[in-house]
């Protein structure tokens, strides 16, 4: 229960950050693997919830933009010539990758900082 | 599904995963924060939350929302209709252009950006080095420079002070107010940010349509002309007079008539203009300007008519237009409503920059335009102290000094891309080419207050106030159309017509070191082409000649457009006495051409005289059959307008092969130096031995019907290599030929592409060439006792790709048809179910 209240509570805090800006992303995760919260495969966590806060927010976008998200996406994956499927999963994967590499920076440098890396 | 790991402590990571960690945090950290090999920074773009994702957001407007805007004296109310039209009441006409430049902001920011940059030679800021040589043919125009100094200098209680103030304060409203959701996506894309909008920018937003408007002469063409067959035949090439009069101020005449004289012979190359014409294609270069492709001719033209109650059903005065531009996403044009209590109630299109409305109508009269494409520039050979630095310049036996300043190129970073130093006579830029200097002149250099006649226009509760309104208007000059509710109708082309010495033209390069080829002034108002209420019941331009050389021998230009769309209108409103705002609507897409009318018939007897004499093939009789068989109109199911097209552009090419110069003529993809007007052309089918006709390429002599025969003949074999049979789809118009409008950078996923479209080079909707210019709005008013309007461009008014008006109008545009547009004249007037969304704005901040 707790894994699972601290994973929502990341991934509140990654869909809060996102509000100031991406970079709020690796700020985060950093912060969050400098922590080291008692949660297993922290870094791994960090980037399913970055990845689900993100995908929240593109839920968001769908609801209130009232049916031109798939308008965009189209219009966007073809400017960046890709598929509009293709330009969300990279989103996603975009957000996982930068919590996933933060976190695992702030674990390590808690770690060096304790002492107790391998 | 992922299952979430079990709660443990944390094992520590080991040196390996660390290092991946940091090399793809560095990694992604950097694409995400700039942009790299063609790739936008990924972290603004793909940041749902702020990002481009977030567009989807903003593509609509709120149904009710509010906001401030410093300087505004009285609460603002915007209604904005299910056509993305604002309609704005204010209580002032300041208060109007205040909310207006909000609006403009919100929905065409990075056009706002763009257009700016473009005229003050700054696109290397947000676009790199790339853009450096645009930019340095800006600055060495130098519209930005004099639009700066008139802003500067400007009366700040003047009409366009004002107006531009109010402007700016709106559109910086918006820009100190975005949400990060709402940035548009090409500046993301860029990875910039939108800069603040100054007064002067709306000064130089007319500076740019200057530019679109009044920059061509024909003094290059015929001078590359004369340079290879001499004066005699480039004047005949290049006439000062259309052989064909169907001029705008009617001349009495129920038919067009025909001027045509016999063209002189090619003659010898011509040295001197050989020189000339190189120096002057270098000024022109160095100033960005290029001399239009014969296939963009009649790219930048427009319609206009009106017609009196007298020849309309519902005895109405009516009025039509429609300005022929580039066609772009978004569009040039936005529609808005400006309704002021106890001041202008005025909707129609304007500039994205320019307060008011520039093409439109109030609750009394309705205007339009056209491009009158007079001759306002000249250049000047001029004589310096030092070639390699000058300093100084002769006039009259004396030095004067020269102006002299240095222009800073920046790039992305900020870094300096390069230096120019720039010179100035009284008379405009001075450039340099080999050894020599020229310097130009040009009537938007005399602009002071551009762009302040439109907002007394806004205002005209008459023809006679209206006219009054824009008699002192410079450049560019433009043929203005009007119609009042008392069933008035009225033309004029206005802008300054410079007074030339000597012979009055101003199609030769003059002397620099003396003040006596300066211009002697302008041409009195008097003097304009102007017709109001004629007995023929209408009025009409379509670009052509203003008047009648035999009525009114003042110079304003040469080498006019053939008059194709001219005669279509005419010959149209001649047979119709009971006009509708639908038929008037049909006749702005009419698919029927004079140019066709013009030229089918003698392709069609070359190849009966050729059959006659034995001496036309098979491909000839068949081509000859299927050119036959077309009703000469560019519908879109048309399966023989390909056919013509293809004969035209071979006609063409093969006719005006003492055009090429000489070393080029063996290569089949040379072009000809300058292409003649196809009215030239059709003045040449009267003498079939002409020398003309003769290909210089071949060993034998061509005559005419040779020509014709031949190039119908490629015509068909082009038309049938790249087409398929003409009895196949791929003949048809629509198949052919597209309209193509690009998105203002050009990416082909923000642009609407091989669009279906009705109407070929100068029919009345034209599409000429690649299909990138045509009607950039079309407009029908009927002044009844209430005023009724309907319009269209291709576009929507959104710049948000993600937006249901980014494009939704094209649809439309395509097929012809056009928008009521709403003019209510209070809020309550608006029907409610039309209404998508209220703002209200308040003063403050």
């Amino acid at each position: 229960m707790r894994s699972l209240l601290g994973f929502v509570a990341l991934t509140l805090a990654f869909a809060a950050g996102t509000l100031i800006g991406w970079w709020m992303v690796p700020a985060t995760a950093a912060l969050w693997g400098a922590l080291r919260p008692s949660i297993g495969r922290p870094a791994f966590v960090a980037a399913l919830a970055s990845a689900l806060a993100w995908a929240c927010w593109l839920v968001v976008d769908v609801i209130v933009g009232h049916g031109t998200f798939g308008v965009l996406a189209a219009r966007l994956a073809g400017v960046m010539q890709v598929p509009s499927v293709g330009l969300i999963a990279l989103t996603l994967v975009f957000a996982g990758l930068l919590a996933w590499s933060a976190a695992a920076l702030g674990l390590g440098a808690r770690d060096w900082v304790l002492g107790t890396g391998k | 599904m992922v299952p979430l790991p079990m709660t443990q402590p944390s094992p520590s990571l080991s040196r390996a995963r660390i290092a991946l960690a940091a090399v793809l945090l560095a990694g992604l950290g950097y694409a995400g924060a700039r942009p790299a090999g063609g790739v936008p920074a990924l972290g603004g773009l793909l940041d749902p939350a702020g990002g481009a994702w977030a567009l989807a957001r903003s593509a609509r407007h709120p149904a009710r929302s509010s906001a401030l805007i410093p300087g505004l004296t009285a609460p603002v109310e915007v209604r904005t209709d299910d056509r993305g039209v604002p309609h704005v009441f204010a209580a002032t006409e300041e208060d109007a252009w205040r909310a207006q430049g909000y609006l403009v902001a919100r929905d065409r920011l990075f056009q706002l950006e763009l257009q700016r940059r473009a005229t003050a030679g700054t696109l290397g800021e947000f676009f790199g080095p790339g853009a450096l040589e645009a930019d340095r043919a800006a600055r060495r125009r130098g519209l930005a420079r004099l639009a700066d100094r008139n802003a500067e200098r400007a009366d700040s209680g003047s009409l366009i002070a004002r107006a531009a103030r109010a402007y700016a304060d709106g559109v910086n409203a918006w820009i100190d107010a975005m949400p990060r959701s709402a940035v548009p996506l090409e500046f993301r894309l860029l990875g910039r940010r939108p800069t603040r909008w100054e007064p002067k920018h709306t000064y130089y937003l007319f500076a740019q349509m200057a530019l679109t408007l009044a920059y061509e002469d024909e003094t290059l063409s015929r001078l590359r002309v004369r340079a290879l067959v001499g004066r005699a035949a480039a004047d005949g090439l290049f006439p000062l007079n259309s052989p064909i009069q169907e001029p705008i101020q009617p001349n009495g005449q129920g038919t067009p008539r025909y001027d045509v004289v016999a063209l002189p012979p090619p003659g010898l190359p011509d040295t001197v203009a050989d020189l000339a014409s190189r120096e002057r294609a270098s000024i022109d270069l160095a100033l960005g300007l290029q001399p239009r492709r014969r296939d963009q001719t009649d790219a930048i033209g427009s319609n206009n008519w009106a017609v009196s109650p007298r020849r309309t059903a519902a005895g109405n005065a009516l009025l039509a237009g429609d300005p022929h531009l580039e066609l772009s996403l978004p569009s040039i044009w936005y529609e808005i409503h400006l309704h002021v209590e106890n001041g202008p109630d005025v909707a129609g299109v304007t500039f994205a920059g320019s307060p008011g409305v520039i093409i439109g109508f109030n609750r009394n009269v309705a205007w339009s335009f056209t491009n009158t494409g007079a001759d306002v520039r000249d250049y000047y050979v001029e004589t310096v102290d030092d070639p390699s630095r000058p300093s100084r310049y002769r006039l009259d036996g004396e030095w004067k000094a020269l102006e002299r300043w240095v222009e800073v190129f920046h790039g992305t970073r900020g870094e300096s891309l390069g230096l120019d130093t720039l010179y100035a006579t009284h008379r405009g830029p001075l450039l340099r080419e080999g050894a020599r200097w020229m310097s130009v002149r040009w009537t938007p250099f005399e602009a002071v207050e551009p762009g302040a006649e439109f907002l007394i226009l806004d205002r005209a509760g008459s023809i006679a106030q209206w006219l009054d309104g824009w008699k002192d208007y410079i450049a560019p000059a433009q043929n203005g159309i009007v119609a009042d509710r008392g069933g008035s109708i009225a033309i004029r082309s206005t802008g300054k017509f410079p007074l030339r010495p000597g012979d009055g033209r101003g199609d030769e390069i003059r002397n620099g070191s003396i003040s006596s080829s300066d211009w002697t002034g302008y041409l009195p108002l008097e003097r304009y082409p102007f017709a109001q209420d004629p007995a023929q019941g209408f009025l009409a331009s379509a670009n052509q000649q203003p008047v009648d050389p035999r009525m009114n021998g003042s110079y304003f230009g040469s080498n006019w457009y053939s008059p194709w769309r001219a005669l279509r209108i005419n010959q149209i409103l001649r047979a119709d006495s009971s006009v509708t705002p639908e038929s008037m609507r049909r006749y702005q897409t009419d698919p029927g051409s004079a140019r066709a009318d013009a030229f089918v018939p003698a392709f069609l007897a070359a190849a009966a005289r050729l059959t006659l004499a034995g001496r036309a093939d098979s491909a000839l009789n068949r081509a000859a059959i299927l050119l036959g068989e077309w009703d000469r109109r560019y519908t879109r199911e048309n399966r023989r307008a390909v056919l013509f097209d293809r004969a035209m552009t071979a006609l063409a090419r093969s006719v005006w092969d003492e055009l090429i110069p000489p070393d080029e003529r063996k290569d089949p993809a040379a072009r000809a130096v300058a292409y003649p007007e196809e009215m030239v052309l059709l003045g040449l089918l009267a003498d079939s031995a002409s020398a003309w006709w003769d290909d210089v390429r071949t060993s034998g002599v061509e005559r005419r019907d040779d020509m014709l025969a031949a190039a119908l003949r490629s015509g068909l074999v082009s038309a049938e290599r790249d087409l398929g049979p003409p009895e196949g789809d791929g003949w048809r118009w629509e198949q052919a030929h597209h309209a193509n409008v690009f998105h203002l950078l050009r990416l082909p996923a923000l642009s609407a592409l091989e669009l279906p479209v009705q109407g070929g080079p100068s029919t009345l909707g034209p599409s000429p060439g690649r299909g990138t210019h045509g009607a950039s709005w079309r407009m029908v008013v009927e002044l009844g006792p209430e005023v009724r309007a309907w319009g269209i461009y291709p576009g929507g008014q959104s710049g948000n790709p993600a937006s249901p008006h980014y494009l939704d109008r094209l649809p439309r545009w395509l097929d012809g048809t056009l928008d009521p547009v709403l003019f209510p004249r209070s809020i309550e007037e608006l029907p409610p179910a039309r209404v998508r969304s209220a703002l209200s704005l308040r003063g403050g901040r």
